[in-house]
């Protein structure tokens, strides 16, 4: 009942992030031949988008059954992690301010969406194809090796043990977000982090296409450091997730390279 | 902040060392020696793990598991906390008794008769699965206190009671710590007439329809109902608001008062200490498949429930909850269609009654489930049956509302059960009652978060919160005008559980000391913010209670923690070192 606005909400902004930013970066121009040219395109870089699709769908049918596997054969990480790291995330949690909740609580549902969707718009824009089959592929490492993480540990975020010094920032200001996320992922799905993760790579691809698209390549920088800074701050994952998650996001790209080259 | 790593190591290093002296020296006198340094194993840190929820179940548990681990850190015990989901721990805790500590909350928040402590506290549950025991808790002198109270009345109850409760201060199997406020939140442009506390299944059943839609939706943080809804597997279970929505017991709690429900009425003859009840069951009672319930089902459910496997295993295997009650009957037998005689065992009139509010199953679902449980046709644990085992996707019971469908970790959809003897004329019943429920669903959606579930019913996509939320969300509800808050005393006292089969917690002295590390009223001010009062007793709030019956050390004033909330570790260390532990570089050891 209440999925329903905030899915639409969250849909509407990302469609108009992606306009403006598709007819700022990539140009009227490009986006012309792109429309005529897409199906050829489409077919020229095949195998990784299935791939892709596939495991996206995967994904989505064993989230529920990965969680309750997790509990039968994982490891519970979260006392390890916090006896790793202590209070690192309550201490950045009290540099906050308001201001700095919103933009990170907007980056975290908002910003997401937008870097992880538009450089798939970007790059079906291109005559090359390699930038998309390194996306495809490095996107599809990313949620495989995720998915292998979460069924072999099972950990809970700082808002979920540091009760008394970490605030659940995003849910307590946006509660509407919680039924949202809550169908995405379980909360004891946080190492390594996704979000993290997949922002990493898209920061690594747009590297390999600053050429082609030097804004981009800024923006994403941007934003997904800010997506990752929000991770922790708004008390979902711990720094040990968010380092796991760069790790992830380091072999994810190579593999998209190699791929793209190869 | 690792301490974890230093023990092993430590180990290795002085393993490696001997085996290095003994190696150089050689000669006969230094191996005698190095046999005499061997022989005694090298004492390690005591390391506990403390279990509890994560915050998003229940805010209260881990900011009470993190104090404890901070103060136990203090004196020099390696702790740590885990939190689990519900269903993980008490399957950890209930039934495979693998923890050292946790920390909870009893699952009954109605009860204040002390023969529900029977159960919970008595050594011959000990090795049983469920809300029995699972401290492994031993004590002649407390099993005594349980069988009197059962057993007697008047001032010579009173008297065993008082015992009993100053047993348990003494012993500490588990440390009670308070009983809190069961706070909701109810909207009231739908539904009117909430008396009492929407997590009480008589309460829901009682609304009056103001607006115009035919469906209740209630909200939940709990979603185990929506996948297990198994009456008798206590793991999947808390207040068990749903399952007694489905399930009509013979007698249910109305107003305070123990009521004939499926039952139109009932002889009790006392005996001579061991009652026997007549009971009559009202007229034309069906399941929710239109079968008829009859005495047949009554008498076939108390003997499931004392044993599901019906005397095909090797020695009973009894169900997960229920087992206090259950434990108060003898024999049923089979009157007529309508009327059981219930025997039982030695108790007094008044205990016996409980017996009654057991839920009722239908002989023809259940009867089929006695065999040990198989995981893919294998059969695993021959301690298990199918029935505790099975998730009972499509339940068939007799109460007011029948199962429609249910989305595992979402949803869950009831409906009205229109063969339900509430729908004719029942006697005996308030008219609030009498005729309901005025509503023909009732949704359940479950939220992430005390914050997701409150914002549900502010956006009316819920008219009530059915599971008890969390003091910090107090002030959102103040702020929304179309939410009320609900708030009463709930006896599901929260706790701190050791298990007392291992070392060092099966020492009586060590469980005291961890006891006192704790301090109730400051937890009450900066965990609970005030909603809930402090308690040394699980039968604190009740009449029961007697402040002065308690040990002095172990009353409500005898923590170590000192009134600004910072733990005096001086004394603590030292009440360690006085129990016989010793201390090398900060770190307590275990022998």
């Amino acid at each position: 009942m209440t999925l329903v606005p905030v899915l639409a909400k969250v849909v509407a902004v990302k469609v108009v992030l992606l306009s403006v930013s598709a007819l700022a970066l990539v140009g009227v121009g490009r986006l012309r031949t792109t429309a005529t040219e897409l199906p050829q395109r489409l077919r020229n870089v095949g195998v990784p988008i299935t791939v892709l699709v596939v495991v996206l769908l995967i994904n989505s049918v064993v989230r529920e059954p990965v969680t309750e596997v997790a509990w039968l054969v994982g490891i519970n990480i979260t006392p390890l992690i916090y006896g790793i790291e202590g209070d690192f995330v309550p201490w950045f949690q009290s540099l906050g301010t308001p201001a700095f909740t919103t933009l990170f609580s907007y980056a975290y549902v908002y910003g997401y969406v937008y870097v992880l969707v538009f450089p798939v718009v970007a790059y079906a824009a291109l005559e090359d194809s390699r930038p998309l089959e390194e996306l495809a592929v490095a996107y599809s490492v990313n949620y495989v090796l995720g998915l292998v993480c979460y069924v072999a540990f099972v950990a809970y975020g700082p808002r979920n043990l540091l009760g008394d010094s970490v605030e659940s920032l995003l849910y307590t200001h946006h509660p509407e977000f919680q039924f949202l996320t809550s169908r995405v992922n379980s909360n004891t799905n946080v190492f390594p982090s996704l979000h993290t993760s997949l922002s990493a790579t898209v920061i690594g691809v747009a590297y390999d296409t600053r050429e082609v698209y030097p804004g981009w390549f800024a923006i994403a920088t941007a934003v997904g450091i800010t997506i990752i800074g929000a991770t922790m701050y708004l008390g979902i994952h711990w720094a040990t997730d968010v380092l796991a998650g760069v790790v992830l996001a380091g072999i994810a790209v190579l593999a998209g390279r190699r791929y793209a080259e190869g | 902040m690792t301490r974890g790593g230093a023990a092993p190591q430590d180990l290795s290093r002085r393993a490696v060392l001997a085996t290095a002296a003994a190696t150089l020296a050689g000669a006969g006198g230094c191996v005698k020696r190095t046999r005499n340094v061997m022989a005694r194993d090298p004492p390690e840190q005591v390391t506990l793990r403390i279990l509890t929820v994560p915050v998003d179940a229940n805010p209260y548990p881990s900011r009470i598991a993190r104090e404890l681990a901070s103060h136990l850190q203090a004196c020099g015990v390696d702790a740590s906390v885990e939190p689990m989901e519900p269903e993980a721990l008490y399957r950890r805790v209930l039934l495979e008794h693998d923890f050292d500590v946790y920390v909870g909350q009893f699952p009954r928040s109605e009860w204040r008769d002390p023969d529900t402590l029977y159960a919970l506290c008595h050594s011959m549950f000990g090795g049983e699965p469920g809300w029995q025991n699972p401290f492994g808790y031993t004590s002649m002198g407390l099993d005594d206190d349980l069988e009197t109270q059962r057993t007697s009345s008047g001032r010579e109850r009173r008297r065993a009671v008082t015992d009993l409760q100053a047993h348990l201060a003494e012993d500490q199997p588990f440390t009670p710590l308070a009983v809190p406020d069961a706070l909701g939140t109810t909207r009231t442009d739908r539904f009117g007439g909430w008396h009492g506390n929407p997590m009480q299944p008589v309460v829901l059943l009682g609304l009056d329809r103001v607006g115009d839609t035919d469906t209740l939706s209630v909200v939940t943080t709990d979603g185990r109902v929506t996948g297990n809804r198994n009456p008798i597997a206590a793991e999947f279970r808390a207040r068990g608001t749903i399952i007694d929505l489905l399930y009509d017991p013979l007698a249910r709690e109305v107003d305070g008062v123990t009521k004939p429900w499926s039952a139109a009425d009932w002889r009790l003859d006392g005996g001579d200490g061991q009652p026997v009840a007549e009971v009559t069951l009202r007229p034309d009672l069906r399941w929710h498949d239109g079968e008829s319930l009859t005495a047949a089902d009554v008498a076939f459910t108390y003997e499931f429930l004392a044993d599901t496997s019906l005397g095909n295993a090797d020695s009973p295997i009894p169900a997960s909850r229920y087992r206090g009650r259950i434990s108060l009957v003898d024999e049923v037998a089979v009157a007529d269609e309508r009327t059981v005689r219930i025997a039982f065992g030695d108790a007094s009139p008044v205990v016996a009654m409980r017996a009654l509010t057991v839920p009722i199953l239908p002989q023809h679902v259940w009867r089929d489930r006695t065999e040990p449980a198989t995981i893919a046709g294998v059969e695993t644990n021959r301690t298990m049956t199918e029935a505790l085992a099975w998730n009972n996707p499509r339940p068939v019971g007799s109460g007011p509302l029948a199962f429609d469908r249910g989305v595992p970790g979402e949803s869950l959809r009831l409906s009205r059960f229109d063969d339900h003897f509430l729908r004719g004329d029942p006697e005996g019943l308030p008219d609030r009652l009498v005729g309901g429920p005025e509503y023909g669903e009732l949704r359940l959606s479950v939220a992430g978060s005390d914050d997701a579930a409150v914002e549900l019913v502010a956006a009316g996509g819920a008219d009530a919160t059915v599971s008890p939320l969390g003091a910090a969300v107090v002030p959102r509800i103040g702020r929304e005008s179309a939410l009320s808050l609900v708030s009463d005393p709930s006896r599901a006292f929260y706790h701190v559980g050791y298990n007392t089969r291992t070392a060092p917690l099966s020492n009586t002295r060590f469980r005291r000391i961890v006891a006192r590390l704790l301090d109730r009223a400051t937890l009450v001010d900066d965990v609970f913010d005030g909603y809930a009062r402090p308690a040394a007793s699980p039968l604190a709030g009740t009449p029961w209670y007697e402040a002065d019956a308690f040990p002095d050390e172990m009353g409500l004033g005898s923590s170590f923690v000192r009134p600004d909330g910072t733990l005096d570790t001086a004394s603590s260390k030292a009440a360690f070192v006085e129990a016989g532990y010793r201390y090398d570089d900060g770190r307590l050891l275990v022998e």
